[in-house]
Parts: C-alpha cells; structure tokens; sequence
C-alpha cells in the first residue's frame, strides 16, 4: 500500500517539475527571442548610422573642382553636338583596355567637332590597391582638370596603369606625371599630396551611382549605354545619336 | 539518433555561423560598396539600396555570432532561412533580367566587366547549401556548446 502512494507520490512531483521546466523553457524562449530580435534591429541601426557617418567623413571638406561641369562631377573635353559620358576608374583593367582602343577614334570625334566628350572619374575599386589607389588617382585627376590638363593627364595615367592588387603608383609618382604632361605648378603638387579632391571622388561615385553606374567603364552615347564598345562601335553609335 | 542530432545541429549552426560572419566581414570595410551591389540589382532607388547596402553586413555579422553563441537558434536559423530565400529571389530576378551582375555575396558585387559571366545557377545552388543548414537547425534547433542549453538547463 505505501510502496504505491509513493510511487503515485513520485509520479506527481515528476509530473510537477517537468511541468515547471516546460513552464521555464517557455519564459526562457520568449525572452531570448525577444532579446535577440531587439539586438538584430540595433545592429541594422548601428549599420545604417555608420554608413551615413561614413560618408559624411569621406565627403567633408569637400572641394569642387570649378572646371567641373554635369553637377561638378564630369570634365568635358571637345564641345560637339553629341554627349559622351564615360565612367572610368583608374584602377580598373577594362577602362585601360577601352582607352587604349577607342582614344584614337574619340580624339577624331572631338578634333571634328562632333561630340563633347563628359569624363567621370570615380573609385569603386579602392579594394583593388592596398592604397585606395581609386580614389587617390581621381583626386589627382580632379586637381589636373584645375590646372587645365584633364586630358592629357588622364591618358598617361591609363599608360602607367598599375597591377590590381598592388600598391598603386604612389603620390610621388601621380606628381611626376603631371609634371611629365606640364603641370609644374606646386597647387597640382599639393593637392595630391593633401587629398584636396578625395571628398570630391568620393562625391562623384555617388552621384554616378544614384545614375545607376554600377561597373567601370560605362560608357553612354546621348544618354544611352554603350554595349559595344570597340571602336567600330562607339563611331556608330554617335551617327546614330547625331543624326 | 537522439543522441547524435545535437551533433549534426552543432555543425550546421557553427557552418551558419562561420557563413554569415564571412559574408559580413568582406562587406563592412566599404559600406558603400556594399550599397553599389544592392544597387546593381535595380530593385531600388540608389538611395534605398544605400541603406540595405549598409544595414546588411552588420545584420549578418550579428546573426553570425548569436548563432556562434548558439542563443535561439531557432529564430535565428529562421530568420537565416528567410534573408536566404529573399537572396535567391534577388539572384533570380537579376538573372530573369538578364543583368550582367556579380551577386556581391560576399563583398565585391557590381556590374561584371566584359568577358565575365554571371554564376547565377552557382550562386543559387550556395544558397540552397546554406538554406538546408537553417533548415537543420530549425527543425532539430538543440546543439552542443550553446548558450540554449544552459539556459534550458540540458546538455
């Protein structure tokens, strides 16, 4: 007889402490879930503040090159009919290639007048050098725009275009090209060595991508995107938009 | 069985983990990047995508680490299984467009340059790998070495 209330009673408490302990497991969950979700939408907040505080860092101080044209993110070269706009990142491989091919004939479509040829240097491949090499080079860009020789300085930055993956062309190297191409000038000087222009880079990769620039180069005739981009191409392409 | 489940839950959670704090780490040195890669899909306004651009990789690093601390790996495998499938809808629409894109998983992203192709079949088929992982831990979400179990008192 005792020997089974005992066992009824056992029966009972385990049933009552395993009850406690789904009843505890419940309480745990709930707060655990909770917990978590409420640290999940911190870090989403955290994410977001950062950037935005990112971008403010990256872009203060930011100084416009006054020869600046299109929102003060593009340099024109030629003054003809038909627009050119051209995204190119000095580091990137392809927009080498593509200079290397296409600057005769686009050299020919300015020389008669035909198109106004828009340059947006920008840096989306700061990863690509171990010295943010994009934005570096841009900036120098911008400051020889300033001192009235985009062109020419960004024809012999393609021609000493460094290895992805690399240091880059240093400061010293940027300043010995520009004064290769004529810029002497001690302003050309100090502004790559101070990064006058990096908030500016960082400005124009913005803009170029809210303009839905996602790879370099990208290359739009009359405000079209370029597919082919040979030569051949390009020359067709601005007969379509002129005519 | 019973006794191994909590083996093979170990596993996937600490896989899960070791996936999500990897594709987080490769986003967050450049957080505009990150923005352009969303961007790249052409779902949303640039400026929209600037914000899931940076909100992502924090969110990812922290899912990696409460799974690595194995706290309600339930919910967390679920909301893994949840972000997964919206990535490989993200994936199929840019493929179902034809967009020339690098799906920007882990870091990188953008447009792909000419003579590169899309892995858009590779890609979704990683995802899935990652998918059946969440799909263990929320269906046997008990594993060893978690902060679940102290708290539940097993182990």
């Amino acid at each position: 007889m005792s020997g089974k209330s005992n066992r009824d009673r056992g029966k009972a408490k385990r049933i009552v402490q395993e009850q406690l302990a789904r009843e505890r497991r419940r309480r745990v969950t709930l707060w655990t879930s909770l917990g978590v979700v409420a640290v999940l939408v911190i870090a989403g907040l955290i994410g977001w503040g950062f950037a935005a505080s990112q971008e403010n860092e990256k872009t203060a101080g930011l100084t416009t090159p006054s020869v600046a044209v299109d929102e003060g993110t593009a340099f024109a070269v030629g003054t003809g009919p038909v627009k050119i706009d051209i995204y190119e990142d000095f580091m990137c491989p392809a927009c080498g290639q593509f200079e290397a091919s296409a600057q005769t004939t686009i050299d020919q479509l300015v020389a008669d007048g035909k198109v106004t040829v828009l340059y947006h240097p920008i840096a989306i491949l700061d990863h690509a050098s171990t010295t943010e090499y994009s934005t570096r080079s841009a900036g120098a860009s911008a400051a020889a725009a300033q001192g009235g020789k985009f062109a020419e300085y960004h024809r012999v930055l393609f021609a000493n275009q460094p290895q992805e993956g690399g240091p880059g062309l240093d400061n010293g190297k940027l300043i010995e090209l520009g004064r290769s191409v004529g810029l002497t000038d001690a302003s050309f000087a100090d502004a790559v060595n101070e990064g006058t222009y990096y908030p500016w880079a960082t400005k124009a990769t913005d803009t170029a991508a809210s303009r839905g620039v996602n790879s370099t180069p990208t290359v739009r005739v009359g405000g079209k995107d370029l597919t082919d981009r040979t030569p051949q191409g390009l020359t067709a392409a601005v007969e379509a938009a002129g005519a | 069985m019973t006794a191994t489940w909590p083996w093979i839950s170990t596993v996937a959670r600490l896989g899960l983990a070791a996936v999500w704090l990897g594709a987080g780490l490769l986003k967050i040195g450049d957080l505009a990047g990150s923005g352009r890669a969303v961007n790249a899909y052409e779902i949303f306004p640039y400026e929209i995508a600037k914000v899931i651009g940076a909100v992502l990789p924090f969110l990812e690093i922290t899912l990696g680490l409460l799974l690595l601390a194995g706290l309600a790996v339930r919910l967390i495998a679920g909301i893994s299984a949840a972000l997964l499938l919206i990535f490989i809808a993200g994936i199929s629409w840019a493929w179902s467009q034809g967009l020339q894109i690098d799906c920007g998983c882990f870091g990188s992203g953008g447009t792909l340059s000419a003579g590169q192709t899309p892995q858009y079949l590779l890609d979704i088929a990683r995802d899935l790998g990652f998918l059946v992982l969440a799909g263990i831990l929320l269906w046997q979400p008990r594993t060893r070495y978690s902060i679940d179990g102290v708290l539940m008192g097993e182990e």
